[in-house]
């Protein structure tokens, strides 16, 4: 598509045909200010004028004849600065690719005590750590289905993770003073919790979700502690609650590539009988095991705690041990702490 | 075969419907507490650092330490335990404790007793409440208080009828009869209302499954709106197979569970596991108290009692032991 064909004012068109701005790739590398000050037109106009070329045409990309489509080499570019949330274990971290991703839903199954919860908490905590200390500086959204959030818990957390970025000691208080915005309370502060207590609730809220994310750009996490627990009760209709499951797993997962945002959902586990005994797998059924990118599953071996890649589209089956402890989610002190393959 | 009523599943809601209904939530103002199956007020996050957690002290600091506090409002706690080692102790002495104003660890509430298995243990819960309220006679003013007069006890025998029970209890929380309000529920026990109605096939255990969702989703559906704690107690059941790897069965801080010397495991199962947000363990064993052994006569034996922690969203692992005295449940500094 060329400059004559956007839909943007004649007159406008024919300033920039007659600069010299023929086709889209030329407005490429322009920044509004510059449109602006070239065409003596206001910066909105100037910033409506390569919204409407960006989104026509995907400026910079000049083979694309498919309006909204994108080679594969401006995704491989996009994925390498794409934003990854850190669990605060270096293990955990390493066998998802540097920490759960920002264009993608990852989802968290384990029986129950194993650390769901602590994890959702630490990556409520942990998506707000600031730019300046290597973190996305957003927020979260935090979707508690079965009552398990603590807060003194999350204080405890927020806390941690405050002294971690800023230091303890006498010789960092005056620099922690001098950094009014990152204190724990205002990190709790900065996750929109919300508590729902039924199935009509949970799938409401997360139809709900689009909007309030578009007023909170901010958020670049929603987590979802459990997404299961409401599903389980005795539907009348199996088939209605395929269909519900299938529709919300739907709106979670346009959730990430449209706003940039990670989604974590929190599974339990349920045993499934097959081949004469019992196995543990997680709930839910066959379907729903489509709906997320990613599938980590955390179990316990010999009194360490191990999260294991299920599924993963790019990453290996690989395991790692973590542990809980009061800071939060952190490595695993045992001396065989090692990532073991599959 | 026993003859028994599913309950009722949820009605279902055509998929339109549903659709319809989150737009015009989305739409509408504050909202009344009318028939919308959602409330408007629920789109709006909560503000997490003004939440402040309450809790129910269990009457003693040892305990009360091993807990962060006590019992906490808004979730459920399960304590699991085999027959005789404290667990209803533990439950009469909550229901007294949360009579104590909040100043105190209390919840300034009446409390609600329903139990499933033998007759209530009258007799032991007005033993109790005589030397609560002399203990804390400064806090009841009048002398004629009478600390029974805030429990109220209700008896059930199958699952279907506990959740009548807590579809009548949202009248009875919404206004309560006394001044003081119903802030505390403990069902002892759970296991008895499951154990005889299911056999054991698939069929039959994901009826049961799906039962425990229900009563559980209720419970904490009441606990968030009206600010409940809510204690649960459960059985235990023998075990043999491993609890290790990806397909074990192994819930919780403790490897394996030890009460009398046997290998124990909490009864209904990892379903249930996931209705509750706190699980303790009360573990039971007889010590032989190593001077007094003499063949062939007597032996001293002493009980002792431990609550451990198993698995709960703001406890680090813990373990706690404790006596059962004529005046209730206390704590032992190891």
């Amino acid at each position: 598509m060329e400059i004559d064909t956007l839909p943007i004012s004649a007159s406008m068109r024919g300033k920039l045909i007659s600069t010299g701005y023929i086709s889209l790739a030329s407005l490429s590398s322009i920044s509004p200010s510059q449109l602006a000050q070239d065409f003596r037109v206001r910066e909105s106009e100037a910033v409506e004028i390569l919204k409407v070329a960006s989104v026509n045409g995907r400026v910079g990309n000049s083979d694309g004849f498919v309006a909204g489509a994108q080679t594969a080499w401006d995704m491989l570019r996009e994925e390498e600065f794409a934003s990854r949330i850190t669990t605060s274990c270096k293990e955990f971290d390493h066998i998802l690719g540097g920490g759960i991703s920002c264009k993608e839903v990852t989802e968290i199954g384990g029986v129950p005590g194993i650390g769901k919860t602590q994890i959702g908490i630490q990556l409520a905590v942990n998506v707000q750590i600031p730019v300046d200390y290597g973190g996305l500086g957003g927020k979260a959204i935090y979707i508690d289905t079965e009552g398990s959030f603590m807060v003194e818990r999350a204080l405890q957390i927020a806390e941690a993770c405050v002294e971690d970025l800023l230091g303890k000691g006498t010789a960092w208080k005056e620099f922690r003073a001098s950094q009014p915005k990152l204190s724990a309370k205002n990190l709790l502060g900065d996750i929109f919790y919300f508590r729902v207590c039924s199935y009509t609730e949970q799938i409401a809220l997360v139809n709900y979700l689009e909007k309030f994310i578009s007023e909170h750009k901010e958020v670049k996490a929603v987590i979802v502690d459990s997404v299961t627990f409401h599903f389980r009760q005795d539907f009348q209709d199996m088939t209605l609650r395929t269909r519900l499951l299938g529709n919300m797993a739907l709106k979670l997962m346009q959730l990430p590539k449209k706003f940039n945002l990670a989604v974590v959902l929190k599974n339990q586990v349920t045993t499934k009988y097959s081949d004469g005994s019992f196995r543990l797998t997680l709930a839910l059924g066959d379907s729903w095991s489509h709906s997320c990118t990613n599938r980590v599953i955390l179990y316990w071996e010999s009194n360490e705690r191990c999260a294991y890649i299920d599924k993963s589209p790019c990453h290996q089956s690989a395991s790692a041990l973590s542990a809980v402890t009061s800071k939060g989610i952190r490595s695993s002190t045992s001396n065989c702490s090692r990532i073991k393959l599959m | 075969m026993p003859l028994f009523t599913v309950s009722k599943p949820i009605p279902s809601l055509s998929y339109t419907m549903l659709n319809m209904c989150t737009c015009i939530v989305a739409l509408a103002g504050p909202g009344d507490k009318s028939s919308k199956p959602v409330r408007s007020h629920q789109m709006q996050p909560q503000n997490l650092p003004l939440l402040s957690p309450q809790k129910c002290t269990l009457g003693c600091p040892i305990l009360d330490r091993s807990l962060a506090g006590g019992i906490p409002c808004k979730s459920i706690t399960e304590i699991v335990a085999e027959s005789g080692s404290g667990k209803t102790q533990l439950c009469l002495q909550l229901l007294l404790t949360a009579q104590l104003p909040t100043p105190l660890g209390g919840l300034s509430a009446s409390a609600l007793y329903i139990h499933t298995e033998f007759p209530f243990p009258l007799r032991r819960l007005r033993q109790l409440a005589n030397s609560f309220k002399s203990s804390y006679s400064n806090v009841f003013a009048s002398s004629s208080f009478d600390p029974c007069g805030l429990i109220f006890v209700h008896a059930v025998h199958t699952a279907d009828q506990l959740f009548d029970l807590l579809l009548k209890l949202d009248s009875v929380l919404e206004n309560p009869p006394t001044e003081s309000p119903v802030k505390l529920i403990v069902i002892d026990s759970i296991a008895a209302l499951f154990r005889s109605e299911f056999e054991n096939n698939s069929g039959d255990l994901k009826r049961r499954s799906s039962l425990f969702f229900k009563i559980a989703g209720k419970l904490k559906l009441q606990a968030e709106r009206f600010g409940l704690a809510v204690v649960i107690t459960n059985q235990v059941v023998d075990v043999v197979t491993s609890s290790e790897g990806i397909n074990g069965l192994r819930i919780g801080n403790l490897e394996n569970l030890y009460s009398s010397g046997r290998r124990v495991y909490p009864a209904l199962g990892p379903s249930w596991a996931h209705c509750v947000n706190s699980r303790l363990f009360v573990s039971r064993d007889e010590e032989i108290l190593a001077d007094h052994v003499r063949s062939g006569e007597y032996v001293c034996r002493q009980t002792r009692r431990q609550l451990h922690v198993l698995f709960a969203p703001h406890l680090p692992v813990s373990s706690c032991s404790f006596m059962i005295t004529r005046d209730g449940v206390v704590g032992v500094e190891r």
